[in-house]
């Protein structure tokens, strides 16, 4: 990627996949300005860290990209599609994105392999390409062999994995990853950072990821900065 | 647990008025009496005393098919035998008895009736296992089928019955769970037996098939009045029915309180899993399920929970209801199995699932995505 940074959060080369200006949110009747006119643009097949110090607003902007909360102002177009606008939210959930959360958040009583094949619930697939297609994606992560067990079985790391198979089984355009290393060691973290590395690459698939460590957020290929619910860049 | 006891109740009552209802629906048979004459202020079936001369008098009344005059009795189980015939309440007879020692028959006693045998089918009595007792026979009945299960009495076997063995011709089976309970033997043997020479207890009549049971019932008393009183088999049938329905209506008010504290048992129960899974349903909605699909993932839950709890409810109502039967009353009212119990049983169960999983459903289908993946 040759794009130019520039200090509000937007870039010159290539077609963007996400579009925010003046982007604002307020909670508790406007006391709390969690973002306050963001802009930013990723390009379609980028890797974005976003930064910032708690309570600077990356996690509602995470939000807003992956249109699980509505801004009070500004417009948002993510593939495409102004979520200022659209009613299909579900729907754009559903097609455009993958979540990946700091806790794995799988659904304890049911098996791996059902974990992975629940987005493709509202598609049009039958149950045996449904299965095909989360066998594909356990055995990217390398869990295939694990896909009969519940998830209290697995490592901190191994649910984790199954997190971002279940992010990508509906071939998003966008990954959206929240700490997704924030509850592993160093180790394993490493390994999931390499994992969702290897896949967006693989998959030309948008990441963009949150995080507090320098360290992974340097893994990407821009680094975006949040303070007071404003790109610092 | 709510739910499985409003089910339970629901098909347990549902068994024994059903079983009461089809006993009822026995008596009213094809071949039995529409008319039962009995002395006028005796009360109950067999308490009167009437002169056997009246059979063939009744018989001459226009309308009139059939007559045949019937003498009841009770063979008691503990203090010998006994008869009631009239006011006088004569109590006649002494050995102690087998047959009454099963508590069978009429409850607290063992129901022996003495009649023609060519006129049993009057009583009811269609077909016999076995063969009849002859009119002059003095040591041969016929026993009903619940008599004979209970006592395990059958064909060839001898019963003690006033002090007196008999033989067992025959089995029948009517269907009534009074008439079953009991023995027919000849009519002149149970009026010597008990001192009641030319004496009945009731009277069947059986009137042609012109014929209005109204009118003859009517024309019965005109002739004898203050001598005899008639009952139709139609009206004892309907305060039968009358009183079931009371029942009836007892159980769906109980089924309706059960129901009711198991509704609110699976609102709660939903509402506390929904409060559970909160994480859970913001997961799903992250990765794009519509509304519709977690209130019907909701709802379904909530009908599989009833549907469980019926299932519950069902098993302890039979084995319940199977059992206390069996054990309470001598196995004289057999439950009912009719399907419609069953299923007007789990189309409850349904509906309180939908009812009492909609609330639930509806909060979960609107939580906001982003609390519900705060949620701890």
């Amino acid at each position: 990627m040759n794009n130019q940074n520039h200090e509000d959060g937007t870039m010159d080369n290539g077609k963007n996949i996400i579009e925010i200006r003046g982007l604002k949110k307020s909670y508790d009747d406007g006391t709390i300005k969690a973002l306050n006119g963001l802009n930013l643009e990723v390009k379609e097949g980028e890797f974005v860290s976003i930064m910032g110090p708690s309570g600077s607003g990356k996690s509602t902007l995470l939000n807003m990209i992956g249109a699980l909360d509505i801004a009070d102002e500004g417009t948002i177009e993510v593939a495409g599609i102004d979520l200022m606008k659209t009613s299909q939210l579900n729907e754009f959930r559903s097609k455009e994105i993958g979540f990946v959360f700091q806790m794995h958040n799988l659904i304890p009583n049911l098996t791996i392999l059902e974990n992975v094949e629940i987005p493709m619930y509202e598609t049009d697939l039958s149950s045996k390409q449904m299965k095909d297609r989360a066998m594909e994606l356990l055995k990217a992560v390398g869990l295939e062999d694990r896909a009969d067990q519940i998830p209290t079985k697995l490592s901190g790391g191994q649910r984790q994995r199954v997190a971002i198979a279940r992010a990508l089984v509906n071939r998003p355009s966008i990954i959206l990853a929240d700490e997704p290393t924030g509850s592993l060691d160093s180790q394993t973290g490493d390994v999931i950072l390499k994992l969702l590395r290897d896949l967006h690459e693989k998959e030309n698939v948008t990441l963009v990821m949150i995080t507090h460590e320098p360290y992974v957020g340097n893994m990407a290929e821009r680094i975006v900065n949040v303070l007071d619910g404003k790109i610092q860049n | 647990m709510g739910i499985a006891i409003g089910i339970m109740v629901i098909v347990a009552l549902g068994m024994v008025t059903g079983g009461l209802k089809q006993s009822t629906t026995s008596t009213l048979k094809a071949g039995a009496a529409e008319i039962n004459v009995m002395q006028t202020g005796s009360g109950n079936f067999g308490s009167g005393r009437i002169n056997e001369t009246r059979v063939a008098d009744i018989q001459s009344i226009s309308g009139v098919k059939e007559t045949a005059g019937l003498l009841k009795a009770t063979n008691t189980s503990t203090s010998g035998s006994s008869v009631s015939t009239g006011s006088t309440g004569t109590s006649t007879g002494t050995g102690t008895t087998s047959a009454g020692s099963g508590g069978s028959g009429s409850f607290g006693g063992f129901s022996v009736t003495g009649m023609d045998p060519g006129k049993l089918s009057l009583a009811g009595i269609e077909n016999v296992t076995g063969s009849l007792y002859s009119s002059t026979s003095e040591n041969e009945v016929i026993i009903g089928k619940t008599a004979s299960t209970d006592l395990n009495k059958s064909v060839g076997d001898t019963i003690n019955l006033f002090g007196k063995d008999f033989t067992i011709t025959g089995v029948y089976e009517t269907g009534s769970f009074m008439t079953d309970g009991g023995v027919f033997m000849s009519l002149t043997t149970l009026q010597n037996l008990t001192s009641n020479n030319n004496t009945v207890s009731t009277i069947a009549v059986k009137i042609n098939e012109d014929a209005n049971t109204t009118e003859v019932s009517k024309s019965i008393e005109t002739a004898y009045p203050n001598e005899l009183s008639t009952t139709t088999a139609e009206a004892m049938a309907g305060r039968m029915n009358s009183a079931l329905s009371t029942i009836d209506a007892a159980s769906w008010a109980i089924s309706l309180l059960a129901i009711i504290i198991g509704g609110v048992g699976v609102i709660n129960t939903m509402i506390m899993s929904v409060f559970e899974r909160t994480r859970e349903i913001g997961v799903l909605k992250a990765v794009g399920w519509k509304e519709r699909r977690i209130l019907g993932m909701i709802l379904g839950e909530s009908v599989v929970l009833t549907i469980i709890a019926a299932v519950v409810g069902t098993i302890i109502a039979v084995v319940g209801v199977v059992t206390l039967l069996a054990f309470s009353f001598g196995g004289t009212i057999q439950p009912s199995f009719a399907p419609e119990i069953f299923l007007e049983a789990f189309v409850v169960a349904f509906a309180v699932g939908i009812i009492g999983g909609l609330y639930p459903a509806y909060r979960a289908s609107r939580l906001s995505p982003t609390e519900a993946l705060r949620y701890e």
